[in-house]
């Protein structure tokens, strides 16, 4: 009840208190904070900072390699702070639809029958550009009908329904990305339509349809530049940033300039407000949708070509690492989301580097817990990012 | 359809029973048909429909009979008869029950009734079975029969032979004992007893006795029910959290997890501390309430979805911390530096890595001696007394000043607080309640197993417990019981026998067709449909039930004032009315 | 006789907002205050101030001779002040009975462990406390078989008297009542008014009632106090700040101040 009276009541919108910074709470934290790094963490930083110090060749391309991350997993992010923005719901299966855009894009890479080895470099150029473009329409699609379906009904109910629902839909998700990587029912779809292109799509996936599938290099390996010992960069490297960072900017300017991305704002600001206006807010929010499905999907595509696999379950971790992102540079803020994106991927190089892949998802983690006690509006939030 | 949902609710009991006795062989036929007739009576008692409710609900747990049979009968075609006896006698007292007519020879004549309707739908599914699945499975239908004979004495003793008198000694069976529990429980009525008594009885009796059945008829149930009840107990510990206080908590493995490996730590040969588990488990569950109270303070005060994904990061992150404490060389050490002096740390292998701790020493008790892994009726008793008292003491603080400001929390925090409820200290208080029972059940499970392993509770360890509570019904301990055994019974008992018939079925028509490939695809392999199946369910849920299977008395009450009512705009409206989700 | 609550020079600023500006005043024990404006004159920002929810940004809030700023709602609730929200704020779907009984929850002292091994003095407690529900929801007039009931189902008017009930078993020195007939038709006002009073008398409760319904207000305040635009423009007797020009002006603008001046009180029946 409490959540549903809330946004209708005048009243009730400053009643969320403003806290002074400094509450016991938080000196508790601080204090805590301050044992822990001098007594526990000091000499593993001190080791840190100077193995870094030791090879800054590596440093450096550490750092390289994380702001390429950083690219895709700011417009994984955007894809949550669209949603967020819009309707205050952690759109969870976000990070599933990410893993159906790579699945997506090897199921039509092998359908076109594109091969490294045979290929000719223009066919795959363009080929990869439709296939982003088919990527992208099935993802919006996917994100906008998972909206129709199970986020809307719920728009007016309590607001961890829509959550719990969400997570559902990720579960849901995963498992459609199990089918989709079984090759044992393309091998009968292939002999059932006596497909080549099909028995193509089952090879690819192979038998066991959890395994992690193969997706061809097809991005060229070159290196843009090379320094003997030390950095590298290769023309995939860029590939991928130039693509993310092009999407941001698309992404941007449609939402800042065009009368759609108005509308998106202005729902954001205030569904009613906007309705009064004028503003259809269901259709409103099924653009946000299909946009936010969009970006996924790309993001699969590009990660799934950029690491050469695809895994069923390679969404969760994606979806944690953006959310994470988003958060850390102000959910609902599209410039906050990107500038996030590209510090959790820095963190994330990183980290993987000096203190061990295995530690890097609760690196994340701790980041995510850090920001939401010291700053929940995140790096670029705006006061009162925490809507009530 | 306005009783649709009362009809769901009994045959989804009736599903759930009948898996515990169709685990396996249907040697004690009567009894474990009589275990299931209490059961249900037992949840008729709770939900006292009307009549004509009773003889449908029968005829709702006979279809879900019909499905098991075909589901397991495959296997051990007996499975059928009793199902069938099942239907009947649920069917019988179901029809009872409720009946004005408080006379044995009426209740029998309904009970009766009502046995023949379900014995009806068992007869079809032995029929559908013996005639269509199991050829299609590779599985000689002559079988039927001769395993019949060795099951039930009776059929030996008349000598019934063809599958035509199989179907109407089921249906026979039905109907005698929907009548004889009708009368039976009819007579029971009429004891001078307290109400509440005869319905403990009809439940505390037949979860008691599953343990001397099950070794009369070496059934293995136990192996199966113990996991299950430790997942219910669990759920039990998160239905605080997330039922009574409407605290949404995705990371509620994290305590299972602290829980379990207290024990494995402290009760071990791993580290050289052995204690014993009786001061173990007190241990475990105190530790699992402090790490609750450490987790809960600086995160609490968050808003509810921010809530759910800090606590998901903390069931992330601790299995991690579990896996990084150990598992290197032994004797290894890690050179660290301090302002430029290197210094080398000796590693400790706290938690065995990703290999985990094995062996956990068992609990000890002077006339058994050690709890035997292979003789599971000692650990049974231990889990069922460990439940029970779980109950007992979450009823009461349900019922205390302490629930009812988690409840009122939930409703309306800004009210509550201003109310004078600390807001805060009433949600960690939450928290460590849930984090603690989630200790009992780590530590049990860490005995039993005898061996625990990181990867033992992940995400998704959270996401089946999330289920099982909103399945059943947000803050209400009989909703989440039965959502229990529904989630999990169909994720280790139905999902593996499906799959394994389907997986037969499909083999059967490679080889009828001269295929050489004998993969099975996902489509077909239902154990790779489980996350489907927990999706499915989050969503469905909270799309058409968000108050769950069985909602708290008085909140059904409150969403249902008359089942006649139910419309389409109902739906919204029990969103709307469901506090539990509130943020 | 010290006043019960004292406000001091109080201040709020919303970043460059100020939506309080110096407002002083006082309220007797025992008396019924009205503090009363038009829409968005800090009414109820003020009233969060007192209940804690906001910490004024200048000035003290002097409640029973404690200094109040800052401190938090269910701490403020402990010290004596209890509330009644403007939209009806129950636990829906909980019960009349329970509602009174959360209410009471901070005068009970039951610890976790009384409540898991049911300790003699938590069943007198819990047996007390019942027994003083019971009584609060016939105070306010609702009968013993609407203790059952949940909350949700409550007719409106009942509500509202829940909401008092429930204010009630906080056991108050000042009850805090906002917009309380807000909504409701002219039979339920005079039965709640007739409450109000009752609760001050029997109860020896202070009373501050919101409202921006001038005609309600005056019919039940013994003073009342007049905010607009977050200063405090006129203060006194109904009677007196009825016919004050500024109050006049503040309602109905500098248009009808002049007829205001000369028709008096009939002025606010069409407001």
């Amino acid at each position: 009840m409490a959540a549903s009276q809330t946004p209708s009541s005048p009243q009730a919108a400053p009643l969320v208190p403003r806290e002074p910074f400094l509450t016991k709470r938080r000196a508790f934290s601080i204090v805590g904070l301050i044992i822990f790094l001098g007594f526990f963490a000091i000499p593993i930083y001190q080791t840190i900072l100077l193995e870094m110090w030791d090879s800054p060749r590596q440093l450096t391309q550490q750092i390289v390699i994380g702001l390429t991350k950083g690219t895709y997993i700011a417009v994984i992010a955007l894809g949550y702070t669209l949603v967020y923005g819009i309707l205050e719901l952690i759109n969870f299966a976000h990070g599933d639809l990410f893993m159906i855009g790579a699945f997506l894009a090897l199921i039509f890479i092998s359908l076109f029958g594109l091969d490294p080895k045979t290929s000719s470099g223009i066919t795959i150029f363009f080929s990869l550009i439709g296939i982003l473009g088919l990527v992208m329409v099935c993802t919006a699609l996917m994100n906008a009908g998972i909206e129709r379906f199970a986020y809307r009904p719920l728009r007016n109910a309590p607001r961890l329904a829509p959550l719990i629902s969400a997570i559902g839909m990720s579960f849901v998700l995963q498992n459609v990305g199990i089918f989709l990587g079984d090759g044992l029912i393309w091998d009968k779809l292939a002999a059932g339509l006596g497909s080549d292109a099909i028995g193509r799509v089952a090879d690819a996936m192979g038998t066991q349809s959890v395994a992690p599938k193969n997706i061809p290099d097809l991005l060229p390996n070159g290196q843009v530049f090379f320094i003997p010992d030390s950095l590298k960069y290769t023309y995939k490297d860029l590939l991928v940033a130039v693509v993310s960072l092009g999407l941001l900017a698309g992404l941007y300017s449609f939402v800042r300039f065009t009368k759609l991305g108005k509308a998106i704002r202005a729902t954001a600001q205030d569904r009613d407000a906007a309705r009064l206006m004028g503003i259809n807010a269901d259709r409103t929010i099924s653009v946000t949708f299909l946009i936010g499905g969009a970006l996924g999907g790309a993001a699969g595509m590009i990660v799934g070509l950029y690491n050469g696999t695809a895994l069923f379950s390679m969404g969760f971790t994606a979806g944690l690492l953006s959310f994470t992102a988003a958060v850390l540079g102000g959910i609902g803020n599209i410039l906050g989301s990107a500038l996030g994106g590209l510090l959790i991927g820095l963190i994330l190089a990183l980290s993987d580097q000096y203190i061990g892949t295995r530690w890097s998802n609760a690196v994340i983690f701790a980041i995510l817990v850090l920001i939401l006690l010291f700053r929940p509006t995140g790096l670029l939030g705006q006061e009162g990012g925490q809507k009530a | 359809m306005p009783n649709t949902k009362r009809y769901l609710i009994t045959g989804g009991v009736g599903f759930a029973v009948g898996t515990f006795f169709l685990w396996n062989y249907p040697n004690l036929g009567l009894g474990s048909a009589l275990l299931g007739g209490l059961v249900i009576a037992a949840l008729c008692l709770l939900y006292s429909a009307p009549l004509a409710d009773m003889i449908k609900a029968g005829l709702i747990a006979g279809m879900f009979g019909a499905v098991m049979t075909i589901v397991y009968g495959t296997h051990k075609p007996g499975v059928a008869i009793i199902a069938g006896m099942v239907s009947g006698l649920g069917a019988g007292l179901l029809a009872f029950q409720r009946s004005p007519q408080a006379n044995p020879k009426k209740a029998a004549i309904l009970g009766a009734e009502a046995g023949a309707i379900a014995g009806a739908w068992t007869g079809l599914s032995l029929f559908v079975m013996a005639f269509v699945i199991a050829p299609a499975a590779g599985i000689d239908a002559g079988d039927f029969a001769e395993h019949l004979s060795e099951t039930v004495i009776l059929a030996d003793v008349l000598g019934l032979g063809s599958d035509i008198l199989i179907l109407l000694f089921a249906f026979a069976f039905s109907t005698l004992s929907g009548a004889i529990l009708g009368a039976a429980s009819c007579a029971a009525r009429s004891l001078p007893l307290r109400p509440n008594i005869p319905l403990l009885a009809v439940i505390a009796l037949p979860v008691l006795l599953i343990p001397l059945i099950d070794r009369a008829g070496n059934l293995l149930l136990l192996d199966a029910l113990i996991p299950i009840y430790i997942f219910i107990l669990l759920a039990l510990g998160l239905n605080i959290v997330v039922g009574y206080a409407g605290l949404l908590d995705l990371g509620y493995a994290a305590f299972f997890a602290i829980g379990a490996y207290t024990t494995a730590m402290l009760s071990s040969p791993h580290l050289g501390i052995n204690l014993s588990f009786w001061l173990v488990i007190w241990v475990a569950a105190a530790v699992a309430a402090i790490a609750g109270l450490t987790l809960g303070a600086p995160t609490l005060p968050l808003r509810g979805d921010y809530l759910a994904i800090v606590t998901l990061g903390f069931g992330e992150i601790v299995p991690i911390l579990f896996r990084s404490l150990g598992g290197g060389p032994p004797g290894g050490t890690l050179t660290l530096r301090f302002f430029g002096m290197p210094i080398g740390i000796e590693q400790v292998d706290l938690t065995g890595g990703n290999k985990g701790i094995n062996p956990i020493s068992p609990p000890h008790l002077p006339l058994i001696g050690d709890f035997d892994p292979s003789n599971k009726i000692p650990w049974y008793y231990l889990l069922i007394l460990i439940m029970g008292l779980a109950i007992f003491f979450i009823n009461r603080l349900r019922d205390s000043r302490q629930g009812r400001a988690w409840m009122a929390m939930r409703e309306d925090e800004l009210a509550a607080d201003a109310m004078g409820i600390n807001v805060v200290r009433t949600k960690l208080l939450a928290f460590s309640m849930g984090a603690m029972f989630s200790g009992f059940g780590g530590a049990f499970y860490g005995a039993f197993i005898g061996a625990i392993f990181p990867s033992s509770f992940d995400f998704s360890v959270s996401i089946i417990l999330l289920c099982m509570v909103i399945l059943g019904g947000l803050g209400n301990m009989t909703g989440v019981i039965v959502g229990g055994l529904l989630i999990q019974g169909a994720d280790k008992m139905f999902i593996p026998k499906g799959a394994e018939l389907f997986r037969r079925i499909a083999e059967t028509k490679a080889r009828a067709e001269g295929s050489s490939t004998v993969g099975v695809s996902a489509l077909q392999d239902l154990t790779q449909q489980r996350l489907l199946l927990f999706g499915i369910v989050l969503v469905v849920m909270m799309l058409v039930r968000p108050e769950g299977l069985l909602p708290n008395e008085r909140r059904k009450a409150e969403l249902h004032p008359d089942d006649d009512t139910i419309n389409s705009n109902s739906v919204a409206a029990e969103a709307e009315a469901d506090p539990s989700l509130a943020a | 006789m010290a006043p019960l609550l004292q406000a001091r020079g109080i201040t709020k600023r919303f970043g460059g907002l100020t939506a309080v500006s110096d407002v002083s005043f006082e309220i007797e024990k025992g008396s019924i205050v009205g503090l009363i404006g038009p829409n968005g004159a800090g009414k109820t920002t003020f009233f969060n101030m007192i209940t804690g929810l906001y910490t004024p940004s200048d000035g003290d809030m002097i409640f029973d001779g404690k200094r109040i700023n800052g401190t938090k709602p269910s701490e403020v609730t402990k010290l004596g002040i209890g509330r009644t929200f403007q939209n009806i704020r129950l636990f829906a779907h909980m019960t009349a009975l329970e509602n009174v009984l959360v209410g009471q929850h901070c005068r009970m002292h039951t610890s976790l462990l009384g409540t898991l091994f049911r300790t003699a003095s938590m069943r007198a407690e819990e047996k007390a406390a019942r027994q003083k529900a019971f009584e609060l929801l016939e105070y306010v007039g609702l009968g013993r078989n609407s203790a059952d009931e949940m909350a949700k189902n409550l007719p409106y008017g009942d509500q509202r008297r829940l909401e008092v009930a429930r204010a009630l078993a906080t056991d108050p020195k000042l009850l805090l009542l906002d917009e309380p007939t807000a909504g409701m038709n002219p039979k339920e006002t005079d039965a709640l008014t007739e409450l109000i009073y009752r609760v001050r008398d029997e109860r020896d409760l202070t009373v501050l009632l919101i409202e921006h319904d001038m005609k309600v207000v005056m019919g039940i305040s013994e003073r009342v106090t007049v905010l607009d635009r977050g200063i405090k423009i006129s203060e006194g007797l109904p009677r007196e700040v009825q016919t004050d020009p500024k109050v006049v002006e503040a309602y109905l603008g500098t248009g009808h101040a002049a007829k205001g001046k000369g028709g008096g009180a009939p002025v606010f029946d069409k407001a």
